[in-house]
């Protein structure tokens, strides 16, 4: 058994490096298919009055009169002994730029997920447990939540919490206050998510003949649901919880341009307005990197959690039957 | 996207009656500076919030970006001063002079300039700033000045206060050019660095009124005040350190969050609100400025080389079928002026030539009945079966551009035309819009001096040739090469005057307003703010009420 | 055990968890009704309402809601409910044309995964990791950047998204039919793989991916709008719902601008997510 799990993190180990290494190519390709850089473009800018000539030179600084081709290789190469490039947009190391946006975006993502699951699993349970209208009621929380756009959301908080009742500076982005907002914002949908397979679970297990035996012997509901329910319920929530990690670095572009907050998503956002390749080549790595870890980490402590999962079925749930 | 509407009235009652009280003098319209109340008073942070903090900060990169300049104006000084009227008086430069033909200058430098570093600002460091500024270094991605003369030849330090520099021909542009955004003065120590580490804010070295304290890329700009600064412009009416501790640059995206974020006292200015929004925050007793630069103003130019443009009754009939005064009335608000030339009224040498493009919808119709083009069914006009069509692009440098030009649309349909709007991001606009490659551009750009049209009239010498009439327009070619070698300014007006007609009445170019590309919301506590030629607030005289 | 996907697509629990519903609920009549509206709008706007979508009166701006412009008027003057209706038709088929990339594409490419097995399989495997290892909405900016901001390439790029979410069900749902004893036996007896294909495996498959795509045509609804409010959308006078909140945003003093066309949205989404779920618990 030992062995057996040894030999499958590491295969997993090595089809998850090769997964981020075509994420950084197959960005590089989907923005070279077309032309236009941010170096061109800054070059011609009407205030300028630039000649040809001049913005030749500059273009052949960057590298960007090069084949595709030579170009794609180069970055690979960078890219394998860890270099990220230069920014076309800033002209600094992407490196540098990423650090310094990662706290502010780990720190949301964070806090999204914590808002996420406590959530979660107050709906879930209230859906469960609360008396009519309120427990049923609660069941259209998801889906409501799943059909309201992000931005809205996140518009309605800063205007009735900053703006009216005055409870956080909207333009002091990294206070708790204002981060736990956004983080509301970003941790809704994800929320919706997660109630939905809870609500789901508990369902089926509160069916199951071992509660309803339970019962018979005069468990209280809320004794039943912590004894018994709560946890074969919430164990494919870590699944889920592994698979929104990747939605809540997604969310976390609209997320930060409505609060104004430095992160990787305005990152994006500044870099795909300006196409800054190395830039945007870089973040996709990096959210490939989270995810394909964060899903490995997920897939092989699954296995140790739940003993009626076996690592046959480990494998196939990690990569196929989702 | 309220949601308690009478929280937020009594919340603007209760502002608008405190502003009232505190301040009669308020929000004074057009780019007027804020009234001062009471004795101006040393201390306070300020917060500016910005849309964007723009891209690299490479100062030849970035000194003429509309976002970074706000930051350059208060950690970089200049040669000279150039006001919103387009005065030149003198800054680090105390005086200078030319010879006849204007092809050399001297500068006469203040003496005690110091850069925050305690380096002197001498002749070295100003002839270094000119080499870069007019050469770049291209191979390593430090590029040249947009609109430096190109004439530039050499400069020279005589003596440590003295400065010659040499142009290939007249180039009387280039003392008014020494104020105009990009030409910041650095510590050579810093121009002497590679690429990259001039892109670190926190390695450029000016002599300004402020340094840099701390920055964050596309986050926020802190600037703190320095005590030893005592060399500012002449004119100004204030001397020696900046009152302001600290101004605060900080970024947000998000329009509708900076214009709420100074309306709930959160913060002191907001740049770019929507003009719309304005008069409702000047009946609260909020502040707001519109200052024009000196430049074009917005307008498109045509070119006169693709049908149906290549027919003047058609381009007349452009300019007749504009309402102006409906643009400003729906997008913009009184503050904002109606074009008179193409360049804008407060250029020296701009004169006012309204009568031959004046809003005549009937003339505009009878101009296309004149030129063959037959009114349909359908209320569109065609000609041999072509359609009378053109495309607007929006210019993605001015933010009402697109509101701009849906109104122009809807008026150029009322005439016969059919009309599409296509709309490209910054990036796209610079590969698919080019002068020459649409039948109309939209033009919005700020010249420091009415001789640099010539530049763009023709193709001869590198010219721009905007309207796309080569040199086969004799008039055009012979006014243009005589304003480029004007070494006269008094008759150099004559042959600007003549040239705007020349223009106007051609139809060459067609107005539609002044430019406001800044504009400023700001809290009333907040006075004496001052704008200079290119329309950046500077809060080096400004102060901080109650 | 039951592992529902992020989407919610895969196998809620079944049977004997919920009764069969034979009555269809009243909540789902009315969201048949909502889409039912919808669709009109889009086929035939011009029945709804008389006002002209493109050009307005401009001194008519910012009005509010009323008997005569419901939704109230723009910067423009325009009345907003004719540009609601007018631009329901663009978001509907954007919507759609992003469920069509991801079912055909990613349906194909589950299809001939699940069915071919072997290197073909392990292949697409990968190809599809890569895609699931981008999460989906920067994915769909970076196409949409690449492509050029228009409404259009917004829902490409939505759809290129989900193809491999659509990859996996669908290859999952291959594989379960193709172990089905029938399906082995119609092997067995040299029936033809194509045949074998379209008349069994396809069938089968089907009808896990129908309610995925339906739940997706809502989900591509939102994604196509967070597209439009950065930005990434058509110029004007377009008039899709995404863009009428993102260029209502800007407008503080008008909030029905922003609450019109929202609210329109929301309850389209919800609709077609409550039909989603009564498929699911209907099969």
């Amino acid at each position: 058994m030992n062995r057996d799990w040894t030999g499958y993190a590491l295969r997993r180990a090595g089809q998850a490096v090769v997964v981020v290494l075509l994420a950084y190519v197959f960005t590089f390709v989907v923005i070279s298919v077309l032309p236009g850089d941010p170096v061109t473009a800054t070059l011609r800018n009407p205030e300028n009055g630039f000649s040809e000539e001049e913005i030749a030179r500059v273009i052949a600084y960057y590298g960007l009169d090069q084949p595709v081709h030579v170009q794609l290789w180069e970055a690979l190469s960078r890219f394998l002994v860890g270099d990220l490039g230069v920014s076309l947009r800033s002209d600094r190391p992407v490196a540098d730029m990423l650090t310094e946006v990662l706290g502010s975006t780990l720190a949301l993502a964070g806090t999204a997920l914590v808002v996420a699951v406590v959530l979660a699993f107050g709906i879930a349970f209230g859906a469960q447990y609360l008396p009519r209208p309120f427990g049923p009621a609660l069941r259209a929380f998801p889906s409501l939540f799943l059909s309201v756009p992000n931005f809205l959301i996140g518009l309605l908080l800063i205007q009735l919490f900053s703006f009216q009742l005055g409870l956080f500076r909207a333009i002091d982005a990294d206070s708790p206050t204002a981060t736990f907002f956004a983080a509301l914002t970003l941790g809704i949908p994800v929320s919706a998510q997660i109630a939905e397979v809870l609500i789901a679970n508990l369902d089926h297990e509160s069916r199951q003949e071992y509660a309803a035996v339970a019962r018979s012997r005069g468990l209280g509901r809320p004794a039943l649901l912590l004894r018994h329910l709560l946890k074969p319920s919430s164990l494919p929530v870590v699944t889920v919880l592994a698979l929104t990690v990747g939605e809540l670095l997604g969310g976390a572009v609209i997320t930060e341009a409505v609060f104004g907050r430095t992160g990787v998503g305005s990152l994006v956002e500044r870099s795909v307005a300006m196409q800054d390749l190395p830039v945007l080549q870089a973040v996709v790595a990096l959210a490939a990197v989270v995810f394909v870890v964060v899903n490995l980490v997920a897939d092989l402590v699954y296995p140790l959690l739940d003993p009626r999962v076996s690592l046959q079925a480990g494998p196939e749930r990690g990569v196929a039957a989702r | 996207m309220s949601t308690s509407h009478t929280a937020r009235r009594l919340f603007r009652i209760a502002l608008g009656l405190l502003a009232a009280t505190v301040l009669a003098t308020a929000c004074s319209p057009g780019a007027a500076q804020t009234g001062g109340s009471g004795e101006p008073r040393s201390g306070g942070d300020l917060t500016f919030l910005i849309d964007s903090l723009g891209d690299t900060w490479i100062p030849n990169n970035s000194a003429i970006s509309s976002f970074q300049g706000h930051v350059w104006g208060h950690v970089t000084d200049k040669l000279v001063y150039v006001d919103e009227t387009g005065a030149v008086s003198p800054w680090v430069a105390q005086s200078w002079e030319r010879n006849d033909d204007a092809t050399e200058f001297t500068l006469r430098l203040r003496p005690g300039v110091t850069f925050s570093d305690g380096t002197p600002v001498d002749a070295a460091a100003v002839v270094a700033n000119l080499d870069l500024w007019a050469r770049g270094r291209p191979d390593e991605g430090i590029r040249p000045i947009g609109l430096f003369p190109k004439t530039y030849d050499s400069a020279e330090a005589v003596d440590p206060a003295t400065v010659r520099v040499r142009f290939s021909s007249p180039t009387l542009g280039f003392v008014p050019t020494l104020g105009y955004h990009g030409s910041i003065l650095i510590s050579p120590a810093t121009l002497a660095r590679p690429a990259a580490d001039q892109a670190d804010l926190s390695n450029s070295i000016g002599s300004g009124p402020y340094v840099v304290e701390s920055w964050r890329d596309d986050d926020s700009v802190v600037l703190r005040k320095r005590d030893d600064y005592d060399w500012a412009p002449e004119v100004s009416e204030h001397q020696g350190a900046a009152r302001i501790d600290t101004i605060t640059y900080k970024v947000v995206s998000e329009q509708p969050v900076r214009t709420s974020s100074v309306r709930s006292g959160q913060a002191d200015v907001a740049y770019n609100p929507s003009p719309k929004e304005l008069e409702s925050f000047q009946a609260e007793g909020f502040t707001t400025a519109t200052p024009r630069y000196l430049g074009f103003v917005n307008g498109f130019a045509v070119n006169t080389a693709a049908a149906p443009f290549d027919d003047l009754r058609v381009r007349q009939a452009l300019q007749h079928g504009l309402d102006r005064e409906e643009v400003i009335a729906t997008v913009y608000t009184p503050d904002w002026l109606p074009a008179e030339s193409f360049l804008q009224s407060n250029v020296p040498g701009a004169t006012d030539h309204s009568a031959s493009f004046a809003f005549d919808r009937a003339r505009a119709e009878q101009l296309l009945d004149e030129a063959g083009w037959v009114r349909g069914a359908d209320g569109t006009r065609t000609k041999d079966g072509t359609p009378l069509s053109v495309t607007l692009h929006p210019n993605p440098y001015l933010a009402t551009s697109t509101a701009v030009d849906e109104l122009i649309a809807q008026q150029l349909r009322a005439i016969g035309f059919t009309v599409e709007i296509q709309s490209f991001d910054v990036v796209t606009y610079t590969q698919r819009v080019e002068i020459g490659s649409v039948p109309l551009y939209e033009v919005t750009r700020s010249i420091i001096d009415a001789g640099t049209v010539s530049g763009i009239l023709t193709d001869a010498d590198n010219g721009e040739n905007w309207f796309g009439v080569g040199q086969s327009d004799p008039k055009l070619v012979e006014l243009a090469s005589g304003i480029a070698g004007a070494s006269d300014p008094a008759a150099r007006d004559v042959q600007l005057d003549e040239l705007q007609a020349h223009v106007l009445d051609q139809a060459y170019f067609v107005p539609i307003t002044q430019i406001v590309q800044r504009i400023y919301l700001q809290s009333p506590r907040v006075h004496d703010v001052t704008y200079n030629g290119v329309a950046y607030a500077n809060y080096y005289t400004a102060w901080i009420g109650d | 055990m039951t592992v529902s996907t992020v989407s919610g697509s895969a196998t809620a629990p079944r049977g004997p968890d919920r009764a069969p519903a034979r009555r269809v609920p009243a909540g789902v009549v009315l969201s048949f009704l909502v889409i039912a509206l919808v669709v009109a709008w889009s086929v035939a706007p011009g029945l709804f309402t008389a006002q002209d979508p493109v050009d307005g009166v401009p001194a008519d701006l910012f009005l509010p809601p009323s008997a005569e412009h419901l939704f109230g008027t723009d910067h423009l003057g325009r009345d907003l409910f004719s540009r609601v209706v007018h631009g329901t038709s663009s978001s509907v088929t954007s919507a759609l044309v992003a469920v069509a990339i991801g079912v055909l594409s990613g349906g194909l490419i589950g299809l001939i995964a699940g069915f071919l097995g072997g290197l073909v399989d392990v292949l697409l495997a990968r190809f599809v990791d890569v895609l699931l290892a981008i999460p989906s909405f920067l994915l769909a900016v970076v196409v949409v950047s690449a492509l050029g901001f228009q409404t259009i390439n917004a829902a490409i790029a939505t759809g290129i998204s989900a193809v491999a979410v659509f990859a996996r069900v669908m290859r999952s749902e291959v594989l379960k039919t193709r172990s089905a004893v029938y399906v082995e036996a119609a092997l067995l007896l040299g029936g033809s793989r194509t045949h074998v294909l379209l008349r069994h495996v396809l069938p089968n498959a089907s009808r896990s991916v129908l309610q995925l795509a339906v739940l997706h045509f809502g989900l591509s609804i939102l994604v196509i709008a967070g597209l439009a409010f950065l930005g990434y959308g058509d110029p004007p006078p377009a008039s899709d719902w995404g863009l009428l909140v993102a260029s209502g945003k800007d407008h503080p003093m008008a909030p029905w601008l922003v609450w019109a066309p929202a609210l329109v949205t929301i309850v389209t989404v919800l609709s077609v997510n409550r039909i989603s779920r009564w498929l699911r618990t209907t099969d």
